[in-house]
């Protein structure tokens, strides 16, 4: 099966001639998350416009289901109806003071009839938890409350691949756990294919499936967030750093000289870890 | 934005715009138009009864936003009754100044008292509409209206972003004061200047990804949005036909009174 998106030798540059894309090559399973890691400006979010045609790669392909992109006036809008993006700021998405048109939008773009822009609206508004929230005007909600009626106003278009920069970035930690829950919860029951851009390295074992380590517009490295966690010179050396309970398995290995796995990055892992080797310990 | 929090809570809320301002334009011509105190008065208490009655918002609101507008209004209609006459004038009170009486006829006193509450009237019918009509909704039946797409669509984008603005020009002034950039009037000034290049800054920057946002959502060249279901509110037609009939009543029963 063909992954749901990829590129293939990807290059962009900026207009004043600064390479921000080098040989990209990357692809997403079809309903699997895929995390992005990079710092600040290792090229994330052009990679991302890259994705969704709103930048024009200089050279390399973006593929959809193995079919590569057309530039023309009909092949974007085919793209930007398969891709969506969510941006970092709600505020810079969302463009009317009220809820319910602003998610709407995407849907009237496509050119459906009226009942079925309601209906998407609707199922947009429900699933992500705003239903509640249609009422009042854009600037009463809450940052989270506004990054949730961002990611309706992408929802509405059904996309099968789904972008979002930053997610978690300014959540409280409850919002940064409901945001995720709600990304995990379309993987599973829509099949959808997502993509997060992030530096929040704690949700990276827990919610990615697989990820790349993009860093001056390459990819560096690429696996299973375990694979990943294997490499902590490489995370480091483009100013991220391990989780926090990969972080602590390193030292209790390192420093303390336990027998700890690599790979132990969420508190469930750590925790099996832990009992094993207790378990050893009696058994000794 | 005090008037549009309440709209979103109004009863009349989901009522369609259209006859919400048919209603207001009715009775804001013909108070406008009769030029009278008592249609004045009557027209901001009818407005009073239908902002409560079928708004349901409570009166001491209605009574706090009538307030705003009375500062203006009372310095308007003291410039328009205090006039200087030559001693010996007919004037009703009035205080010698340098030979010269400073004071008002009953002239005066009937065309400011006219003007006092016919404009009090019109701000009446104003908040009938701002207090049942969130700001979008009007913008959806000014486009229904047959007003340019183009001014329609500014006016959304206007609106939302008025609050992004003043968010951000609100946290640059936190961040100002907290080095103590207001303090003296040089400085202050010194820093009104770079707050507001910075907020026309962020403005232009953020036009551009907006713009880019909105191209990812398959933006092309016009902001159509679906509109949430409206109640028809037909009913509200005869309404305003009844209001302006009373409106016109009040005229005539004072005409008559007045002989």
């Amino acid at each position: 099966m063909n992954p749901a998106i990829e590129t293939k030798a990807l290059c962009y540059a900026y207009e004043d001639g600064t390479a921000a894309l080098e040989n990209v090559t990357l692809s997403a399973r079809r309903g699997s998350i895929t995390g992005i890691l990079g710092a600040n400006g290792a090229g994330k979010s052009t990679l991302f416009l890259n994705l969704n045609g709103v930048f024009t790669p200089k050279s390399g392909q973006v593929l959809l289901d193995g079919v590569p992109v057309r530039y023309d006036k009909k092949g974007l809008t085919a793209l930007r109806r398969r891709v969506g993006v969510v941006f970092q700021d709600p505020d810079d998405q969302l463009f009317s003071a009220d809820v319910y048109r602003d998610v709407s939008f995407g849907g009237v773009n496509l050119g459906l009839p009226r009942e079925e822009v309601a209906r998407r609206t609707e199922e947009a508004l429900r699933r992500t938890g705003v239903w509640e929230l249609r009422d009042k005007p854009t600037h009463a909600l809450s940052y989270g409350q506004k990054k949730r009626a961002a990611i309706a106003g992408v929802l509405v278009m059904e996309p099968e691949v789904l972008i979002l920069d930053e997610p978690t970035a300014g959540l409280d930690p409850q919002g940064v756990t409901e945001i995720l829950s709600l990304l995990a919860g379309l993987r599973d029951s829509l099949g959808m294919t997502i993509l997060i851009a992030t530096h929040d390295m704690d949700i990276v074992p827990l919610y990615c499936d697989y990820a790349y380590l993009l860093g001056g517009g390459r990819v560096l490295l690429e696996g299973t967030p375990e694979e990943l966690f294997a490499h902590p010179e490489a995370l480091r050396a483009n100013h991220l750093r391990l989780p926090r309970i990969a972080h602590l398995m390193e030292v209790l290995r390192q420093a303390d000289g336990l027998d700890t796995h690599g790979t132990a990055a969420t508190i469930g892992a750590a925790r099996r870890e832990i009992l094993r080797l207790l378990k050893e310990e009696e058994s000794v | 934005m005090g008037t549009d929090r309440y709209a979103y809570q109004s009863r009349l809320r989901r009522v369609s715009p259209l006859p919400k301002l048919a209603l207001t334009a009715a009775a804001l011509l013909v108070c406008l138009c009769c030029n009278s105190v008592w249609v004045g008065l009557a027209t901001v208490l009818v407005m009073g009864v239908l902002i409560t009655a079928l708004g349901g918002l409570p009166a001491r609101v209605y009574l706090h936003f009538l307030k705003i507008p009375l500062a203006f209004l009372a310095v308007g209609g003291l410039t328009i009754l205090i006039r200087s006459y030559p001693a010996g004038a007919a004037v009703v009170a009035a205080l010698p100044v340098g030979g010269r009486l400073w004071g008002f006829t009953a002239g005066d006193l009937r065309q400011a008292a006219s003007l006092f509450c016919k404009a009090l009237g019109a701000v009446g019918c104003m908040y009938f509409l701002s207090l049942n009509t969130p700001v979008t909704d009007l913008t959806m039946a000014l486009e229904r209206l047959h007003v340019p797409h183009l001014m329609v669509e500014l006016m959304e984008l206007i609106y939302r972003f008025i609050f992004v603005l003043a968010e951000t020009a609100a946290s640059i002034r936190v961040a100002q004061e907290s080095r103590l950039g207001y303090q003296g009037f040089r400085r202050s000034l010194r820093s009104l200047g770079t707050l507001s290049s910075m907020v026309f800054l962020r403005a232009w920057r953020k036009a551009e990804r907006i713009c880019t946002a909105l191209d990812a959502r398959g933006y092309t060249g016009s902001l159509t949005t679906l509109a949430g279901d409206y109640a028809p509110g037909l009913w509200l037609f005869p309404l305003a036909a009844g209001v302006a009939a009373g409106q016109l009543a009040v005229l005539y029963l004072e005409r008559m009174a007045v002989g």
